[in-house]
């Protein structure tokens, strides 16, 4: 299987699970495949299926907990959760909400939601491991639309005063948030500039190459600045009706709109009548 | 108690480098003193209580045990999200140290004033509340959250307390402790206005009314037989620098529901309203009907009834 089938299977599962239980973020969810394939399938990120609590282990903070459902399938996909596991989401008994919640899903390090909370907590992390002398990185994955929460900028201060260059924030630019395009919400030109006029290191990536986000990911940052990857990004990549339309923020697709569905992601009829059958 | 929070947190800090002092602009002359001696265990997130509050659960997250420590007001009311998502959801090893509880800071107003923070804390799953009244009693606070592996907060006032204890501190976790013995009342108190209570209680003393009084240091988990046993007096009292809607007035009252009893409780507190007026810290506490002549006026025209 080459990468583009491995990805069109990893939207095709995200769509299936969440059509289950005919609830999903499913373009968030689109959006972030290639940065987490990157991270996990590509383990660019050190982490341990075997022991999810490894002290060696990198770690990785969904801030954007809406994106969840990529999350989830990625942790599938690598071991730290069963494909059993994955099909209960969001169903009673599940350990798999909407948003990721900590203890109970092995690979998951914080509980997110709400956002404007993942940075903070990984710039704790990140100031904890400088102190202790430690090697690992602290990955957190933040949606552009969420750098509207002011405590983001808080966190961005406070990482750039302290530099914590063991932090590296990935900002999936998809432009879109749940009312329409963030430039329209809130008129921000440039994060770049922004970023760096707060001390940041700034790389531009295109969100969707895995293999540009593997060359960043290996990068050593030499800077004693954190790093901020800004991944430019198609809100709902992968089914041509979902992209770019913020109307699929939280929704899914209904009789005539599911063949479009079926079609790009290349899902049976057989596939759609199980997934609604899984327990 | 302020001086009493930096002692004991700098024992604490000097027996376990894991400690951590996480403050916001929030600190005093003594605190850069700790830094230059600990630099590793001090930090100053600057102007940013809710990015302190969520860097403490990720630092938490890493075995430290940070001590956020701010304004009360601004740590329970602008941090609560934080407070609620990434320290008690998360379960994360966090004490939350607010400093001017009440009515502490008391010529800057109500924005700084901290009378409602029980009422919107207690109800946090995995949170211990605790609230000593007295400079030793913090101390023995301090050191029973360090202990806890789990989020604490604790309230304290800064207005040079008085020391209420003799010697040791019958300090211990869910426990109220009886101050002062009586069979006329009970007067149930948390908080440094426990000095006013036992002011009051003297002057009733000498009318022979004699008022046993019980210091609630532990807000929650909340010592509900103490409650019980003590409806056996005639009439209870509670008194707190805080609303009366959803303080330990409030916790007492559903423990005399939850138990079935029938005893008369008054509430004494700020009544559903924010503080008026500026002034000391003694002033205030008058303006607003919490000195000890008004709680003995108060206690007075209820036993009279």
């Amino acid at each position: 299987m080459n990468i583009e089938e491995k990805l069109l299977n990893i939207r095709k599962e995200i769509f299936l699970t969440g059509y289950s239980v005919s609830v999903a973020h499913l373009a968030s969810a689109f959006s972030i495949v290639e940065i987490l394939y990157s991270l996990y399938i590509n383990k660019n990120m050190k982490y341990n299926v075997e022991d999810a609590n490894d002290e060696n282990r990198d770690i990785f903070i969904l801030s954007k907990g809406h994106g969840s459902l990529a999350l989830y399938t990625i942790l599938k996909e690598v071991g730290f959760i069963d494909k059993k596991t994955l099909s209960s989401f969001c169903k009673p008994g599940s350990v798999l909400g909407g948003e990721p919640c900590i203890p109970y899903i092995n690979g998951v390090e914080a509980t997110t939601g709400s956002l404007g909370h993942g940075l903070s907590i990984a710039t704790g992390v990140s100031l904890a491991k400088k102190m202790d002398n430690r090697n690992e990185k602290v990955y957190v994955l933040l949606g552009d639309g969420e750098l509207e929460e002011g405590t983001i900028w808080e966190a961005i201060m406070f990482a750039a005063h302290n530099k914590l260059n063991n932090l590296i924030a990935i900002v999936d630019c998809n432009k879109i948030q749940k009312m329409g395009s963030v430039k329209d919400i809130m008129s921000i030109n440039s994060w770049k500039t922004r970023f760096e006029a707060f001390g940041w290191k700034v790389v531009e990536v295109n969100g969707h190459d895995v293999e540009e986000l593997d060359k960043v990911f290996k990068e050593e940052n030499k800077e004693d600045k954190p790093l901020v990857i800004l991944a430019n990004t198609i809100k709902g990549k992968g089914v041509s009706i979902v992209e770019n339309d913020p109307r699929w923020h939280w929704r899914l697709p209904n009789k005539k709109e599911l063949k479009v569905f079926m079609n790009e992601l290349n899902i049976s009829e057989e596939e759609i009548q199980k997934c609604k059958e899984v327990i | 108690m302020q001086r009493s929070y930096i002692n004991a947190l700098y024992k604490l800090m000097k027996e376990d480098k894991n400690v951590i002092s996480c403050l916001s602009d929030s600190g005093t002359d003594y605190d850069e003193m700790i830094k230059r001696e600990m630099p590793n265990q001090v930090i100053n997130f600057g102007i940013s209580e809710n990015n302190k509050v969520a860097a403490a659960s990720g630092l938490a997250k890493c075995g430290k045990i940070p001590f956020v420590y701010t304004t009360n007001a601004f740590l329970a009311y602008r941090s609560y999200e934080f407070i609620r998502d990434d320290v008690c959801l998360q379960n994360q090893n966090v004490k939350l140290i607010g400093m001017g509880a009440g009515l502490s800071w008391s010529t800057l107003g109500s924005t700084h004033h901290t009378t409602e923070d029980i009422a919107v804390l207690k109800v946090l799953p995995n949170l211990t509340l605790l609230s000593p009244c007295s400079p030793k009693e913090l101390e023995s606070a301090l050191k029973c959250a360090y202990e806890i592996k789990g989020p604490v907060y604790i309230r304290m006032g800064m207005s040079g307390e008085k020391e209420i204890y003799d010697s040791d501190v019958p300090f211990v976790l869910g426990k109220n402790n009886t101050v002062k013995e009586g069979t006329d009342g009970v007067i149930f108190v948390t908080g440094s206005i426990i000095a006013k209570v036992l002011e009051a209680c003297d002057k009733l003393t000498s009318e022979e009314i004699n008022l046993k009084v019980v210091n609630i240091s532990t807000i929650k988990p909340f010592d509900v037989n103490s409650v019980v046993e003590n409806s056996v007096l005639p009439i209870m009292f509670s008194v707190e620098e805080h609303s009366i809607v959803g303080g330990i007035g409030s916790s007492i009252a559903d423990a005399l529901v939850d138990n079935n009893i029938n005893t008369k409780l008054v509430r004494i507190g700020l009544n559903d309203t924010f503080a008026k007026g500026y002034g000391t810290h003694d002033e205030i506490l008058k303006m607003n009907g919490l000195d000890s002549e008004s709680i003995y006026n108060k206690i007075k025209k209820e036993l009279l009834k």
